[in-house]
């Protein structure tokens, strides 16, 4: 039922909101290093196929298993610690704290995890400098453009060296020149950290930049290569 | 003609609209303002309710404050119209006997610290006049009651207290009969009362005579407890109309857009503030009358009032009415200018170049240059202008503090750094909005420095309305004093007493006077002392006595006082014969030649007692004519309700009994009633601020709903993001209570200063401090559900 070699892998996800299926027997799987893109129109389920898998909702029935581990077995502490320890996250506006600077903000996820304010920030602005926004460290969210501000929250998903990275939508907000320099540093970024990503979007263009598609329709992720 | 010949003209272009007069644009952007406020949507609805809830809160409360002027004059009225008819200057003097007239005797008592007021009575003849509220004349035996002592009576676990008042209930008292809905009161009917008793004769009610007028300070405390209560209400109104703000002010940002300039914006945001202000005001009027109704049940340091009693003064409320509305526009407009709102988008200025401080010193110190103009007042002067002046100068230094601590938080917290992840979040958060913490914790700091200025006002008075009574607590708790008892009556109280569960010592005496016989002329005064007859115990109490057996008698002499000391000499003549009792036939007897002399001593209740003194063995107390029986009680406080058995011990000895609890200190009843004023309205007016900082507080979480998705989503800890709250409510408190103490006490120590008065305690504000960490508390502990529930997942839903 698990992909072989898989890091992350859900199977037979169900999930209602009310009345509304929005999950309806969805399976999924992902590789260390590889680049995933969910796809499928608005309203089909990709988002909610997402939060499942990073721990942040627990489905109705079904199974993910990360690294061998039941998540639905995890309570809801250990999925938190989970999510600080081994996932990163770009969201496609509203993620950054405005009250912190791009670099304590970056910082977050490590300090989350323990680790000094020095320390954190000096990893932090490591990983902006590798996103090209290491000028931006003193600025708020606010001061910075949409382009700027998601690089910023694409090195704050790295930061803290995750094993798998999700991205909702992660360029929805941004125009197509900022949207594929943030895909192309994002992706580059993660397959040299050895890192998975699990990309929802509705664009092509932005699906390009994975290894693989998976299209959610209906409440059914449907994968062409590893049919599961 | 062709098709196209038929064809008409093209219809012309609509004409643009004129632009509506000036007068017509200002009314249809408050209109606009109006309906966005009113037809806004879900969010528009909540953040108008929560605005209107706000100033509602406030209202209420001005509309409560308006109201006491006149609660204050019904008590006084129906406390006056039950007050005996006074015949002449002297209150001891008894009305004649009449068929109307009625004999009574005051037989209040006190039950669990309450006061229970209560009056035994007799009637002369068969139309006895009638108490306020009384429909008919409790026979013997009988009494009528207040709804509140009835209740009481019914309740279980308070026998002793129907023990106390054994008599069968009648009727009720009725509303105009009583001070206030919780007041505990009874009229018993008697018909064994007589003059000799103690029984006072009146033949009417209603005192007319005006009452004692406040004196000079008590009326800067009033003034002041007035202005200390309600400047944080004020506060607490132009905060609410802030409520959402930084949503609306995005709204007008669309606006803008679509061209409205920003007149226009301004005009429609006064419009948004004025409709909830009304709407605060409809709600306040509404919690107000709702409150009216409950108000009667309710009870808060023996503080209660009639619904009915509860009618705003007419100017007060058409004050509130005009000045709200108008605070919240002003207010509004004022808020808007540190805001540029631009088409695309809300810029907020003025934070580059930060808060200066010399303004925000203008007002503290225009307010002590007020206390300087209006000079010193003394306990003495009649200056009825001077408690306005103090009043003025108070609600500038007040008023002052809360624009300082825009200042100063900012400046600390732009000074904070580094820290855990909580700590950094909240201070982060308040270095980029510390207007509003500090608009939310201005309340609190102009509450809490107002009290602690009067409460040093208080302590500063505390010589001038606490009198020292001299009594000593520790020797005795309680004290009684019946009158013309057969002395076996006052024998047998004294064992009665000595009985009593819980009471350890009885220092019980008959006492009588002791005269030198013979045949005055009526210019002649008959040289008297006082036969005191006790045990040996007892006598000790009350002299200073080394051996004492019982058949011994004794000389006492007063200490340090000659004349009375010859006086004393001139009746107590040993080996000689003195006449004991007054009135009737006295009982003579022979003091002892070898009676030793000795020095009197304070008893218990402070009073030197000298004469004659002999034990019980040497004076047969029970035939002791016309004698009176004094008792002071040491109790043991671990019994419980020892207090209560003492005092029902007194009422079956004799219901009119004077008694009283032994206090070293006695309070004046107005400066008492002024404190207790200052504690209900502290309370009411820190739980204001409260619900005020927990609307504010739930607002900006309501605002992050998404962040705090997405901080959840990362794996944030809940408690990481409750100690970040905490910090965002502490800090701001923490340094709003350091301007309050600091503010406090100089204002304690100006105002002191004004009375000429010395600042008698400088560590009064502990208490005060202490509320506002129960206050951070409260408000984080009753945010932290709705933050549980907003970091729910669901925040990061979009579609």
């Amino acid at each position: 039922m698990i992909p072989e070699g898989s890091l992350l892998a859900a199977h037979d996800l169900r999930k209602t909101y009310g009345s509304t299926p929005a999950l309806d027997g969805a399976s999924f799987s992902v590789h260390p290093g590889e680049v995933v893109a969910v796809m499928g129109p608005s309203g089909s389920g990709k988002s909610t196929l997402l939060h499942c898998l990073a721990g942040i909702i627990t489905p109705d029935s079904g199974t993910i298993t990360y690294a061998g581990r039941e998540l639905s077995a995890m309570s809801d502490a250990e999925r938190s610690a989970l999510r600080r320890s081994d996932f990163g996250f770009v969201f496609q506006f509203g993620q950054l704290v405005p009250e912190l600077t791009c670099v304590e903000n970056v910082a977050l996820p490590l300090r989350l995890n323990g680790v000094k304010r020095k320390a954190a920030e000096r990893t932090a602005l490591e990983w902006m400098e590798r996103l090209e926004v290491d000028d931006l460290g003193p600025q708020r969210p606010g001061e910075v453009s949409g382009g700027q501000g998601q690089r910023v929250a694409v090195a704050r998903a790295l930061a803290a060296s995750p094993k798998v990275i999700f991205a909702d939508e992660p360029t929805g907000a941004l125009d197509s020149l900022n949207g594929e320099r943030v895909m192309e540093l994002l992706t580059e970024a993660a397959r040299s950290a050895n890192v998975a990503v699990v990309l929802v979007t509705h664009e092509a263009r932005v699906a390009a930049y994975s290894d693989r598609d998976v299209t959610v329709r209906d409440g059914r992720a449907r994968d062409l290569e590893h049919a599961v | 003609m062709t098709l196209l010949d038929s064809r008409t003209a093209p219809p012309a272009a609509p004409e643009s609209p004129k632009p509506p007069a000036r007068g017509a644009a200002v009314l249809r952007d408050l209109g606009l303002g109006v309906r966005f406020a009113a037809a806004g949507g879900r969010e528009g609805w909540i953040r108008t309710l929560l605005t209107a809830v706000g100033v509602g809160l406030g209202v209420a409360l001005l509309l409560l404050a308006s109201s006491v002027p006149h609660l204050l004059d019904e008590r006084n009225a129906r406390e006056q119209a039950r007050s005996e008819t006074q015949i002449s200057d002297s209150p001891d003097t008894n009305a004649p006997k009449s068929d109307s007239s009625v004999l009574r005797i005051n037989t209040t008592t006190e039950y669990h610290d309450r006061t229970v007021a209560g009056y035994l009575m007799r009637p002369d003849g068969s139309t006895p006049v009638l108490p306020p509220g009384v429909t008919g004349f409790p026979g013997a035996d009988e009494m009528v009651v207040s709804p509140a002592l009835r209740q009481l009576l019914a309740e279980p676990g308070n026998e002793l207290l129907r023990e106390r008042l054994p008599y069968g209930i009648t009727g009720t008292i009725g509303d105009a009969g009583l001070r206030s809905p919780g007041e505990l009161l009874y009229y018993a009917g008697s018909d064994t009362l007589t003059p000799a008793k103690g029984g006072h004769r009146i033949d009417g009610y209603g005192d007319s005579r005006e009452g004692d007028p406040l004196p000079p300070l008590l009326i800067v405390l009033t003034v002041l407890v007035c202005v200390v209560l309600l400047v944080p209400v004020a506060i607490f109104i132009a905060t609410a109309v802030r409520f959402g703000g930084d949503r609306r002010d995005r709204r007008l940002a669309a606006l803008r857009l679509v061209g409205a300039d920003i007149r226009t914006t301004r005009r429609i945001a006064a419009g948004e503030a004025m409709f909830g202000a009304l709407l605060g005001l409809l709600i306040g009027l509404v919690f107000f009358l709702v409150g009216r109704l409950f108000v009667g049940s309710v009870e808060i340091w023996d503080v209660s009032a009639f619904p009915a009693d509860l009618v705003p003064d007419p100017r007060l409320a058409l004050l509130i009415v005009v000045a709200v509305p108008l605070t919240a526009v002003l207010v509004t407009l004022v808020a808007m200018r540190s805001v540029v709102i631009e088409p695309l988008g809300v810029v907020r200025r003025g934070r580059e170049r930060g808060r200066r401080l010399w303004w925000r010193l203008l007002m503290p110190l225009a307010g002590l240059a007020v206390f300087g103009f209006t000079g010193r007042i003394s306990a003495y002067e009649y200056a009825p202008e001077k408690p306005f002046g103090i009043a003025a100068g108070t609600v500038l230094v007040l008023v002052g503090l809360a624009l300082l601590l825009p200042w100063l938080v900012e400046a600390c917290v732009n000074r904070l750094r580094g820290g855990p992840v909580p700590w950094q979040l909240a201070t982060r958060r308040l270095q980029l909005s510390s207007g509003a913490a500090s608009r939310a914790v201005s309340g609190v700091t102009v509450a809490v420095a107002g009290a602690i200025a009067l409460q040093m006002m208080f302590a500063a008075m505390n010589a001038d309305f606490n009198r020292m009574t001299g009594q000593d607590p520790t020797r005795a708790q309680f004290a009684g004093y019946s009158e013309d008892v057969t002395g076996e009556a006052a024998t047998s109280a004294i064992e009665r007493f000595r009985a009593t569960k819980g009471v350890d010592v009885v220092i019980g005496s008959v006492e009588a006077y002791a005269s030198k016989p013979g045949d005055y002329a009526d210019e002649d005064v008959q040289p008297t002392t006082s036969l005191t007859v006790g045990t040996c115990a007892t006598l000790r109490e009350l002299a200073r006595i080394d051996a004492c057996e019982d058949g011994d008698t004794f000389v006492v002499h007063p200490p340090g006082d000659k004349d009375m000391t010859a006086w004393v000499d001139e009746t107590a003549r040993k080996g000689k014969v003195v006449e004991i009792g007054s009135g009737g036939k006295p009982m003579r007897w022979t003091l002892p030649a070898d009676s030793p002399t000795v020095q009197g001593r304070k008893d218990p209740m402070g009073e030197t007692h000298y004469g004659i003194m002999a034990t019980t063995g040497a004076v047969d107390a029970g035939k002791l004519p016309g004698a009176t029986i004094s008792v002071q009680i040491r109790v043991d406080r671990s019994v419980p309700d020892v207090a209560e058995y003492v005092r029902n011990t007194a009422a079956k000895v004799d219901p009119g009994m004077r008694f009283v609890t032994l206090d070293s200190v006695e309070r004046d009843r107005q400066y008492a009633s002024i404190q207790t004023g200052l504690q209900v309205g502290a309370t009411a007016v820190l739980l204001l601020i409260a619900a005020s900082m927990l609307v504010s507080q739930l607002e900006q979480l309501r605002e992050r709903r998404r962040l705090l998705s997405v901080l959840v989503a990362f794996g944030t800890r809940r408690s990481t993001l409750g100690w970040s709250v905490l910090w965002q409510t502490a800090v701001p408190v923490v340094l709003g209570l350091a301007v309050a103490v600091a503010g406090g006490l100089g204002l304690g120590a100006a105002l002191a200063w004004l009375i000429e008065k010395q600042v008698a305690d400088w560590w009064l504000f502990w208490p005060m401090v202490g509320a506002g960490g129960a206050l951070i508390a409260l408000v984080t502990l009753l945010s932290l559900p709705p933050l549980w529930r907003l970091m729910r997942p669901e925040g990061l839903r979009t579609e």
